[in-house]
This record gives structure tokens, C-alpha cells and sequence, in this order.
């Protein structure tokens, strides 16, 4: 009995080792197999995201601009920068196959500034018509910066031209924009006037660009889809101010978007990813987009959202090639509110 | 102590459990906001919808659709059919078949079948011109059942298509119509009409504001105005108004109202056949379309989204809600029976107020996703 103890003992320690042993390779398999299934539901978002996501951009260096000449009207004075602000230029584009997918103009320009200490939004509409100093040499209609120079050209120029510093930019098609709406369920807007064009482009899902499609988004309360969406925002015939109308309903249509991706869990990236398949670019990185999502959520109070769309006086007609001639100091002396 | 074969073989199957876990649990996470609308017959009736009287007749996804004693039934196949409006004699609907390039206007019995097309705005396939097309929207039927009321967008001036309000006989053409009202260049035009018994038409003009901002407005006109002459607005451009329903006995009006702003509230007002009295905003926190009275008078049914992530839905609003019973009268002091008593009657104890019960709107339809830019219909 007494030379049996010992051995009993070992064995008895051993199993006891061997339990240990097995409880924490089962953990281990737990850990690693549950990172596993994460990874492949995340990896293709994550490719994608990589992908769109972090776009390295060169800014040409400053040429003399209205910004730094305009001396006509006292600037008001920058206010101090409120923690954590920044500022994003959202560009849209017509990518459809009329354009090479490299040279496309950006339709749609608007620069958005958010303040998170405040939980407010400011978003200016910058018109697509505007003549102005481009970065990468001349003087031009504004949308056409991104044609000569990718997301950097169109950055340097608003840098330049506006006095605003951007932080960051998004670029999205057409395409994109249908396909986010739609990966997001659609969006609730309340469109303010029945938008009817004629003649509207059908050159989205057509085998023949240059044709003509009729267009009726009736007034009032309603649930859009990413095509319908995308006619309301688009159109601009039926339109007495034309692209300046059409910058309204664009910011309209940015809010709802916003509103609705509130509703939106991390578990739903995969699916927009997908869905969005390189239909949009940024240089905000994974890390800082993960940031954003939650503070989005958080602007909840419409006081605090602030719209602009730049009328006249701030530019006349009657430039080159149906340009608009902007009044730099009435125009800087907006933005430099706005923007500090 | 187990061997070694079978610990691997157990944390192999471990792994594949917990990663297909994970996996499968990642997935269910996804919020609903991409899950597409069920259909109303799909969808379970809430015991509420019993509480609707008559038939409501809605419509999505290009379907029509009748609610009837808390169960809805299909009544065209998904095809483009939207804005039914009833016969005022409760026999037919009026109903716009849409397709992409132009609607029409057409005669259905209260089952769905066609009866007859009232409109005709297509053009030869030949023509490429895509302005050669019409829109019909919003018919509207005279109280006689002899006059189509529509809009209908004609003049056109080359990009500037606006709607104009239009009649035209039920069994004649557009040839014969009436042009009613002069819309304004470039705003959407003029929508919505709503026949009045008085021989006028109310209706929503879309203008710019003086901000310089499209807004909605209700115009009254009672007489077809010529060109460059007006109707008179009823309600002002900051209120930013649209889609105008009036209650059975004609005098309320009930709408939508922006104030030029991502919100729409149920407002409603009285109506004395030439204007609009105090506006009152029964609901401020949904966004409202279509409001629709009950034929019995027994409130407004609108579609709103629903909780969550659901598009818009089947509300009711209760008339307690918008029009509280007026309070019981103070009790007075009878005569006591049995003859005169000439002295002093016991004065009652005044009535503590009563706080009037708060009365919410009923949410009747919880996924079906209507179509929010059709009215609805509501038979007795």
C-alpha cells in the first residue's frame, strides 16, 4: 500500500496536468478557430476597405490664388479651431461609360466640416460651373480638377481657391452612390417638389449611354431606392437653378444617407463593401472611417446642421463655356465663417 | 487520460464548430435595414386592422391592395399600378398604371380587374422623342362621375416639364380636357387636385419661396384661371404644404406640412369652402404621408416608417386624438320631486378635472413598405 501511494499520486497529478493541458487547447481552439470564422467574415470587406480606403494623395504646392490675393473685403477673423474638428471634401462624379474611368469631372462637390465637440455639420455646396484658378495650371470650370489631376488636383484647388485646409476626401460614381443606397435598405427623404425631366441621361445599366430616359420623383414624404435616389439627386432640366437645385437636393439626400447608416451595425460592413465593390475612394484609413461610424450616430439635433449652396451674388453668369464667375470676396468671406 | 488521436480530433471538431459559429453569428448580427418589404398578404395582420371600418385600398411595390375586416388582399399584379382614388359612388377605382416612360389613367372594378383605360399618353414606338410622352397622376373623379381631374404635364416648354391641373370628360379624351391651372416654369407644377363640391379645385402648387427655395403650397382655384391668372393660396410658403385630403363632412383639411425642412407633420385645419382656419399639428414626430380620413369620420389613417429600420407603414390616428370629446357639463342642482323647496340647495362639489387620456396614433402594419407618394383610398 505504502509503495502503491506515490505512483497513484503521479498518475493522479498527470491527469489532473493533462485536464489543464486539454481545458486551455480547448480554449485556445476557442480563441483561434473564433478569430478564424471572424476573419473570413471580415477579410473580403477588409480587402475592399483596404483597397478604397487610406488613398495616398499628392498636393500640388500652393500657386498664388484668390484666397491669398483677395483683399477687397475684410475676411472675418479665423476663429480658434475646436477640438477634434476637420474638414472632408466629398466629390461625385458621373463614371459612367461616356467617361474614361480615370478622367471623369467631379458633378458634385461639397466640403463638410465637423465639429465633434458640438456635434455639428456644416456643408457647403460648391457649384460645379464656379470658373477658377486650377491647381494644376489655368483657369477652368471647377469640376474639371479632378479630370487633370485625381482627388490631389481637386483638393489643391479648393485648398487654394477656398483657403480651406481639407483633412480628407471621398470620392463615389454614380454607381456607388445606387449601390450604397440600395445596400442600406434605401432612404427616407422628404423631396420638396416633384423633379420631371424629359431628358434625363440613361446611361446606368444601358448598352447605349447617350440615350434618354423620362423622369418623375413625385413630391413630398417617400422611401428612395439607390436608381430613384439617384434621379432625384441627378436631375437638373426641370430645375430653374439648375446645378444649384440640384446641390439642394444632393445635401438633402447626404442627411438621409447619414440617418439611415445609423441604424447600421459593424456586422453590416461586409455586405456594403461588397455592394460598393471600389464604387467609391477615400483617404480616410479603416481606423479612422471605425471612428467615424459612431460619431455619425451622434448628430442628432438638425439646429446643428448647417446647409449652404452658394446663390448669387456670390457668382454671376456669363463665363467662358457657360462658367460661373465667382465674387471671391463675398465667397471667402462665407467660407472663412464657416470654415475657420 | 485520453489519447492523443482524439484530443486532436476533438479540438479539430471544436474549431470548425466555433469558427462556423462565429461565422453564423456575425451574419445574424446584420441589422434589418436591407431586408426587403413582405408583401401585405404576407404579412400577419395585426389585430388592430380589425379596428379600420370599410375597405382601404393602398398600394406597393407597383401592386394595389384592399384592407378589409383586418386582412389585406391583392388586387393587381405588381405592374405599375399606384394612387387609386374611389368612385363617389364606391362602385369603381381610379388607378395610374406607370411604366417608365409615361402613366395612364385607368378604370378598375373594386376587385382589381381593369374596366376600361380613361387616358392615353404613350407615343408610336417609333417616336424616340422621349418628351413626346405624358404623366397622368392623382385622378380625382367629379361628383357627378363625368369629370376626370388629373395632373397631367401639359404645356411642356422643351426641359420645363410642370404638371398642370386637368379635367377632361371620363369617357372622352385629353382633345376635350380643360387646362385649370397655370403652373409655373420650372418648380414640378401643380399636384394633387381635389374636386370641390363648390365647382372649384384645391390643390398643391409647387413654387419657389421667397428664400428661393421650392416649396409646397395649397392653391384654391374655382374657375379654370386663364393663362397668367392665379387661384389664391391657402396656406403660406414657409409653412411648405402638400397633399391635401378633405374630411368626409368637407370641413376639415388635413396635409402635410415641411416647413421647409427633412420633417413632415400631420397638420390639420378647418375649412370654410374659401379658406383655412388655425392650423393645428396633431403629429410632430413621424414623417407623414398621405393622409387619409376615414369615411365614418373616425380619424385619419396615414403612412409613416415604423419603427426601426421599416419603411412606411399603415398608421391610424383615432379622432379622439386630434378632436377630444368636449368635457362633461358641470352638474346643476335639480329640483328635488315632490314640490318647490325654497330654501338653499346644496351647491355640488365642482367636478375635478379629468386629464384628458393621451390618445397615440395606431401603427397597423409593422414591414409591408407602402408606397408613400400614392394616396390612398378608403371606401365605407
Amino acid at each position: 500500500m505504502l509503495g502503491k501511494q506515490p505512483g497513484r499520486r503521479a498518475r493522479a497529478s498527470r491527469r489532473r496536468l493533462s485536464i489543464t493541458r486539454i481545458a486551455a487547447l480547448a480554449v485556445l481552439a476557442i480563441g483561434f478557430s473564433a478569430i478564424a470564422g471572424s476573419s473570413a467574415y471580415f477579410l473580403p470587406a477588409a480587402k475592399l476597405a483596404w483597397d478604397s480606403t487610406g488613398q495616398v494623395v499628392s498636393i500640388a504646392s500652393p500657386t498664388p490664388s484668390p484666397s491669398s490675393s483677395s483683399t477687397s473685403s475684410p475676411l472675418p477673423s479665423a476663429a480658434a479651431q475646436p477640438q477634434g474638428a476637420f474638414t472632408v471634401l466629398l466629390l461625385g462624379s458621373d463614371d459612367d461609360s461616356k467617361f474614361s474611368a480615370d478622367h471623369v469631372l467631379t458633378q458634385s462637390m461639397i466640403l463638410v466640416r465637423v465639429i465633434p465637440s458640438t456635434h455639428s455639420v456644416t456643408m457647403l455646396s460648391i457649384p460645379r460651373d464656379l470658373y477658377v484658378p486650377l491647381s494644376t495650371g489655368g483657369t477652368g470650370k471647377i469640376d474639371g480638377a479632378y479630370s487633370y489631376g485625381r482627388a490631389g488636383a481637386a483638393i489643391a484647388t479648393v485648398q487654394n481657391d477656398f483657403g480651406v485646409h481639407v483633412d480628407a476626401y471621398i470620392w463615389i460614381g454614380l454607381l456607388g452612390l445606387i449601390k450604397l443606397i440600395d445596400a442600406i435598405g434605401g432612404i427616407d427623404v422628404v423631396t420638396s417638389n416633384p423633379v420631371i425631366d424629359d431628358y434625363y441621361p440613361q446611361d446606368i445599366y444601358t448598352s447605349d449611354p447617350y440615350e434618354y430616359a423620362r423622369v418623375a420623383v413625385l413630391a413630398g414624404p417617400q422611401h428612395l431606392d439607390g436608381v430613384h435616389a439617384m434621379e432625384y439627386v441627378r436631375s437638373r432640366h426641370g430645375d430653374l437653378q439648375s446645378d444649384i437645385g440640384r446641390s439642394k437636393r444632393q445635401q438633402q439626400v447626404l442627411l438621409a444617407i447619414r440617418q439611415k447608416a445609423k441604424q447600421l451595425s459593424a456586422a453590416d460592413v461586409p455586405v456594403i463593401a461588397n455592394a460598393l465593390g471600389g464604387e467609391i475612394k477615400t483617404s480616410l484609413g479603416v481606423d479612422r472611417i471605425t471612428q467615424l461610424i459612431p460619431l455619425a450616430a451622434s448628430f442628432d439635433n438638425p439646429d446643428n446642421i448647417t446647409q449652404i449652396v452658394m446663390l448669387p451674388p456670390l457668382w454671376h453668369g456669363g463665363g467662358p463655356g457657360g462658367s460661373l464667375i465667382p465674387n471671391w470676396s463675398q465667397i471667402l468671406y462665407l467660407v472663412r465663417q464657416y470654415f475657420p | 487520460m485520453i489519447s492523443r488521436f482524439v484530443l486532436g480530433l476533438g479540438l479539430c471538431v471544436l474549431m470548425l464548430v466555433t469558427s462556423f459559429t462565429t461565422y453564423t453569428y456575425l451574419g445574424g448580427r446584420q441589422s434589418k435595414v436591407a431586408v426587403p418589404a413582405q408583401k401585405p398578404t404576407a404579412a400577419s395582420p395585426r389585430p388592430l386592422a380589425f379596428s379600420l371600418p370599410g375597405t382601404l385600398y393602398v398600394a406597393q411595390n407597383g401592386a394595389l391592395y384592399s384592407l378589409s375586416v383586418g386582412r389585406f388582399h391583392q388586387l393587381t399584379p405588381e405592374a405599375g399600378w399606384t394612387q387609386p382614388s374611389l368612385y363617389p359612388d364606391g362602385n369603381y377605382l381610379l388607378a395610374v398604371q406607370r411604366n417608365s416612360l409615361f402613366s395612364d389613367v385607368y378604370i378598375l372594378g373594386r376587385f382589381g380587374q381593369v374596366v376600361r383605360q380613361v387616358t392615353n399618353n404613350t407615343a408610336s414606338p417609333r417616336d424616340p422623342d422621349t418628351g413626346s410622352r405624358h404623366w397622368s397622376f392623382y385622378p380625382r373623379l367629379s361628383r357627378d362621375q363625368n369629370t376626370l381631374w388629373m395632373s397631367y404635364d401639359s404645356p411642356k416648354f422643351g426641359y420645363d416639364v410642370p404638371f398642370s391641373i386637368w379635367t377632361m370628360p371620363i369617357g372622352g379624351t385629353i382633345h376635350q380636357g380643360r387646362l385649370w391651372t397655370n403652373s409655373h416654369d420650372y418648380t414640378g407644377g401643380d399636384m394633387e387636385p381635389i374636386p370641390l363640391t363648390t365647382g372649384g379645385v384645391m390643390f398643391t402648387k409647387y413654387d419657389y419661396g421667397p428664400d428661393g427655395n421650392l416649396i409646397g403650397q395649397l392653391w384654391l382655384t374655382t374657375r379654370a384661371t386663364p393663362y397668367g391668372v392665379d387661384g389664391r393660396a391657402l396656406t403660406t410658403p414657409g409653412e411648405d404644404c402638400l397633399q391635401p385630403s378633405l374630411s368626409p363632412d368637407g370641413h376639415t383639411v388635413a396635409m402635410v406640412c415641411t416647413y421647409e425642412r427633412q420633417i413632415a407633420r400631420l397638420v390639420i385645419a378647418s375649412w370654410n369652402g374659401s379658406s383655412l382656419g388655425p392650423r393645428v399639428a396633431v403629429i410632430t414626430d413621424q414623417l407623414v404621408a398621405q393622409p387619409t380620413w376615414a369615411p365614418d369620420g373616425s380619424g385619419i389613417a396615414y403612412l409613416a416608417p415604423g419603427a426601426g429600420a421599416a419603411p412606411f407603414q399603415l398608421w391610424f390616428l383615432p379622432k379622439n386624438a386630434y378632436a377630444p370629446p368636449p368635457p362633461s357639463p358641470t352638474p346643476v342642482p335639480t329640483p328635488t320631486p315632490g314640490g318647490p323647496y325654497n330654501g338653499t340647495l346644496p351647491s355640488p362639489a365642482p367636478a375635478s378635472p379629468v386629464a384628458a387620456p393621451v390618445i397615440h396614433p395606431i401603427q397597423i402594419t409593422t414591414s409591408d413598405g407602402f408606397d408613400a407618394t400614392s394616396p390612398m383610398a378608403w371606401a365605407p
